[in-house]
């Protein structure tokens, strides 16, 4: 997050720039680094929150609620936005904000760890009726509820990014839940087949997928490849160090969403091929990290969550990444703790924060079962698994 | 858990993937990406010199007549400018600058970046901002901008398109006003703004052009293109030109090229010719007028003085050509002096003088044409550009001793025909003639303005006695005595006129139907040197009958109104 910061802080004088120059608007230099860094405090208190404030068998109680909820919420903007309110902020013909003043929220964030929060419990109460793969009492409700949350994002908001990070979520949740091999490849066929169907008949995202076979295998340059082009462009000059902070040209313009989703180029160029390697190992180390967090949850539930928030956290990062190098098509999806976006941020913290409850109570048992004298946090885990997994 | 180890593997392959794709868009295509960047981003820029204004002189000092104004040219981006509101504010405030098809531009994929108005004004380019519409830019850039309109056109010339210097002052001093341009190269935004970032930046500041004076007095530039106009409308005349040279040093105190452009909008002329600066571009036959250069040589040799007689018949034969006089009154028949023979502006008479120049009374010989030749391209310098820095033609003056039909070659060169020449050329000459004798060369340009101070720019100056200061003195009575039409108590006023036949297909035309009328003089106080020298040249581009006493009203009109506005003292008569 301070690393999200600084790279905001040196670039987001040249964006309110460009912004200013380019569509008349009227940012103050530093406005960026000061959103980013109300984001940052934010995502902080929600994080503490989330670690040591509401106890996750709280939010579990009322999972359902808070699903119903965050799905009322998104339902809310697609009524407003049809309604032409000035509540529902759009842009680009997408509306997936509500304007609420001095800030904006994206629902379908929230939607994201509710989801996260009711699949661990209804799959943890599935798993101990034993009715995981049972057709009634398990498939049948699950699809309504994933195929509502879906809809309302992907087919109301049209945000194929956080469609693919439901997606994710879902999959590893499932994956991890235990639902017979089998279904799993049925079920992964059928996404397959779905999202395929929904590529080809939605006019601009058939598009998306040429020009990133345009571009990945550089038959010639179109209106369509230049977002991922200078995005590699900016990656590619970085080179070994980068150009150092505050020296990033592809900032300068270039680079459509230079502080969202397209922030890894632009750290890209700044830090070069070290500092993204860097960055990219700190990722696969909270990824792995959360891994052994859910392998050694006490509680069905509390795994299925730490999956979720993983499975969520690795589709962010992944497809983020690998659309700025060209190795899927361009999804506007932004990457955790880095990119400018207040929302993604906030709830991002608020599953970390609650992964980490998880790793403590891990180790709380732990400790009261074996006595060890390890406590600290979540190095207590680690010290333990050995002890349990031998 | 086995299914957690699965995702294990997934998030190391997915990384592997990421690394190694990192590594090589980093490391391996590194050069190729900053070679791609240096392409994109950098900006190649011309910092445009600003160019030199042009100054005239008014009451001993320099006002300005051509400025820079700045100007903005509109540029939009298509895919985000509203195309609606940017066509209803291009037609409300600048309609006649819109320089681009706006159903083009707008169905054009792709377009980012398209200047679709030039030569917006400051005020409108407002406006047009004032509308604050998404994606409309502004670039600054300086056009000429002439005060005194259409005044003196012909001489100053214009700036076109791609600031280049055309015609007239502001193309032939272009070394002086253009400047020199610099370079810029640098990093530069999506938007072509220059960046601080990088240290390949390299900035050479632009030398801004010189301001230059020109001699011309706007006053009396204005009022000569003013008389000049009111006489064209009054004869058949569709042309005029006029040049006024102070005697003395034979500076150009006016230079007019009637009718007047428009050079603000010199894109409307249809023809070309109308940039024309005939004073220096274009040779012509002065005809008579070029009487008074060998009658200065005759009389400068010694071979003769105004009461030298010769026996007039109204024509006389040369190679076996019939060379008549235009004026075949019985009262000049017979024996007649110079002095009225130069009045009636005889042909017989310039003749007789070619004849006495070779020593030989009755006929022409090498003698005579070598010394005319001599007198004409080295002396008056008839045929050689005058160096005055303006786009001149240069020309030739046939050799005495070479090609057929030389002696009645000489014999026409004698009255202004067989030879073409300049006004330039030939006001100079005929400057020689009335200030005492000296040859110097014509000059237009002050120098440079710099602080507000007239800094002289060096040049090749020619001064040379070439007549006598008594043949100077008698070729002035001769004059003096030929002016018939206007006088002034207390000033001397003399000239001589031309009524050049127009050349058809190669020869003259003989029924004198289509001419062109010149005079030149001087006007002085009495008793005293010249002060001024006027040349007036007047013709009909598609044929018409303009006698020399036509240029000569023009002449006397402009004379009358030197002598008040330069506040001449009247001599003592």
């Amino acid at each position: 997050m301070a690393l999200g910061l600084i790279v905001i802080y040196a670039i987001g004088p040249m964006r309110a720039n460009v912004l200013n120059s380019t569509y008349g608007a009227n940012y103050g230099a530093n406005d960026f680094f000061f959103g980013q860094l109300r984001s940052v405090a934010l995502s902080l208190v929600a994080f503490f929150i989330a670690f040591k404030v509401i106890p996750y068998s709280f939010l579990r109680k009322w999972s359902k609620v808070i699903l119903i909820g965050a799905l009322a919420l998104s339902a809310l903007l697609w009524i407003l936005s049809l309604a032409g309110s000035s509540l529902a902020k759009c842009e680009l013909g997408e509306c997936r904000w509500f304007n609420l003043g001095v800030i904006s929220f994206q629902p379908a964030e929230a939607l994201k760890i509710a989801l996260v929060i009711y699949l661990s419990d209804f799959l943890a109460r599935k798993k101990e009726e034993g009715s995981i793969g049972k057709w009634q009492e398990f498939w049948w409700p699950l699809c309504l509820v994933c195929g509502a949350s879906l809809g309302l994002v992907v087919v109301a908001q049209g945000d194929l990014g956080t469609g693919v990070a439901l997606i994710a979520i879902i999959l590893g949740m499932l994956l991890v839940a235990g639902v017979p091999a089998k279904q799993y490849l049925i079920i992964l066929a059928l996404i397959l087949v779905a999202v395929i169907g929904f590529i080809a008949f939605g006019g601009h995202r058939i598009s998306r997928v040429e020009s990133w076979w345009a571009t990945l295998t550089g038959s010639g340059s179109t209106d369509a490849t230049y977002h991922v082009e200078n995005a590699m462009l900016a990656i590619g000059t970085g080179g070994l160090f980068g150009v150092g902070i505050g020296n990033s040209v592809q900032a300068t313009g270039y680079l459509p969403e230079s502080i969202n989703d397209s922030i890894f180029a632009i750290l890209g160029e700044t830090f070069g091929f070290v500092g993204l390697i860097l960055i990219v190992a700190i990722f696969a180390a909270i990824l792995l990290r959360l891994l052994k967090v859910a392998d050694h949850a006490p509680a069905p539930s509390e795994r299925y969550l730490v999956t979720g928030v993983f499975a969520w956290v690795l589709a962010q990062v992944a497809v983020n990444i690998m659309a700025m190098t060209s190795l899927v098509p361009v999804t506007g999806i932004t990457l955790p703790f880095l990119s400018y976006g207040g929302t993604s941020m906030l709830f991002i913290s608020f599953a970390i924060g609650l992964s980490l409850q998880i790793s403590c109570y891990t180790s709380r048992e732990v400790t009261k079962n074996e006595n060890t004298s390890s406590r600290r946090g979540v190095g207590g885990t680690r010290h333990t698994s050995r002890r349990r997994n031998p | 858990m086995q299914r957690i180890k699965t995702l294990k593997k997934v998030v190391l392959v997915v990384f592997a993937i990421i690394a190694v794709r990192l590594f090589f868009i980093q490391i391996i295509e590194h050069d190729a990406w900053v070679a791609r960047a240096d392409e994109t981003h950098t900006l190649l820029e011309t910092i445009v010199a600003e160019r030199g204004e042009i100054y005239m002189m008014d009451a001993g000092e320099p006002v300005p007549v051509v400025l820079n104004q700045t100007v903005y040219s509109v540029v939009i981006d298509p895919a985000v400018t509203n195309r609606e509101k940017i066509t209803d504010a291009l037609n409300k405030y600048a309609k006649d600058n819109i320089s681009a098809d706006l159903d083009w531009v707008f169905s054009r994929e792709g377009l980012r970046y398209y200047v679709v108005a030039k030569n917006v004004s400051h005020t409108n380019a407002s406006k047009i901002a004032e509308e604050g519409i998404n994606g409309v830019w502004f670039k600054e850039s300086n056009q000429r901008f002439y005060p005194e309109g259409k005044m003196a056109s012909g001489l100053l010339g214009f700036v076109n398109a791609d600031g280049l210097g055309q015609y007239g002052v502001e193309g032939s001093m272009n070394h002086l006003l253009a400047g020199k341009n610099g370079l810029l190269k640098t990093i530069s935004d999506i938007n072509n703004v220059a960046l601080s970032i990088g240290n390949d930046n390299v900035k050479i500041a632009a030398e801004d052009g010189k301001d230059v004076v020109l001699s011309v007095d706007r006053g009396l530039e204005q009022r000569v293109e003013e008389l000049a106009s009111a006489t064209v409308n009054k004869t058949v005349a569709t042309h005029a030109s006029v040049l006024v040279l102070e005697a003395e040093t034979n500076e150009v105190l006016a230079m007019a090229n009637l009718p007047n452009y428009d050079p603000g909008n010199y894109g409307y002329v249809k023809d070309a010719s109308a940039y024309t600066n005939y004073v220096t571009q274009v040779p012509y036959e002065p005809a008579s007028v070029c009487k008074s250069f060998a009658f200065s040589a005759a009389i400068n040799e010694g071979a003769m003085n105004s009461n030298t007689t010769y026996f007039n018949e109204h024509y006389t034969t040369v190679d076996g050509w019939k060379i008549q006089n235009a004026s075949k009154r019985a009262s000049l028949y017979g024996t007649i002096d110079m002095k009225k023979a130069f009045y009636w502006s005889l042909n017989t008479a310039s003749i007789q003088a070619l004849r006495l120049l070779g020593g030989d009374p009755t006929s022409i010989n090498q003698a005579g044409r070598e010394k005319l030749y001599d007198y004409y391209y080295n002396k008056f310098r008839l045929g050689q550009a005058t160096g005055i820095g303006l786009l001149e033609a240069a020309s030739s003056i046939p050799d005495p001793n070479e090609g057929y039909g030389r002696n009645s070659t000489y014999a026409n060169m004698t009255f202004g025909q067989n030879l073409n020449i300049t006004m330039i050329q030939t006001a100079t000459a005929f400057s020689a003639v009335v200030n005492g004798g000296y040859y110097r060369s014509p000059s237009i340009l002050k120098g440079t303005l710099e602080n507000s101070k007239i800094v002289p720019v060096d040049s090749e100056k020619t001064e040379e006695q070439i007549l006598s200061f008594e043949t100077s003195a008698t070729m002035r009575d001769m004059l003096i005595n030929n002016h018939y039409t206007y006088t002034r108590p207390g000033y001397d006023i003399g000239g001589k006129s031309g009524t050049a036949q127009m050349i058809i297909d190669g020869a003259y035309d003989a029924t004198m139907e289509n001419t062109v009328a010149s005079y030149a003089g001087f006007v002085a106080a009495s008793g005293e040197m010249p002060s001024y020298v006027i040349m007036v040249k007047m013709w009909n581009d598609t044929g018409a009958y303009l006698a020399g006493s036509d240029a000569m009203l023009l002449f006397d009109d402009i004379a009358n109104y030197l002598i008040d506005y330069f506040q001449i003292k009247p001599g003592v008569v």
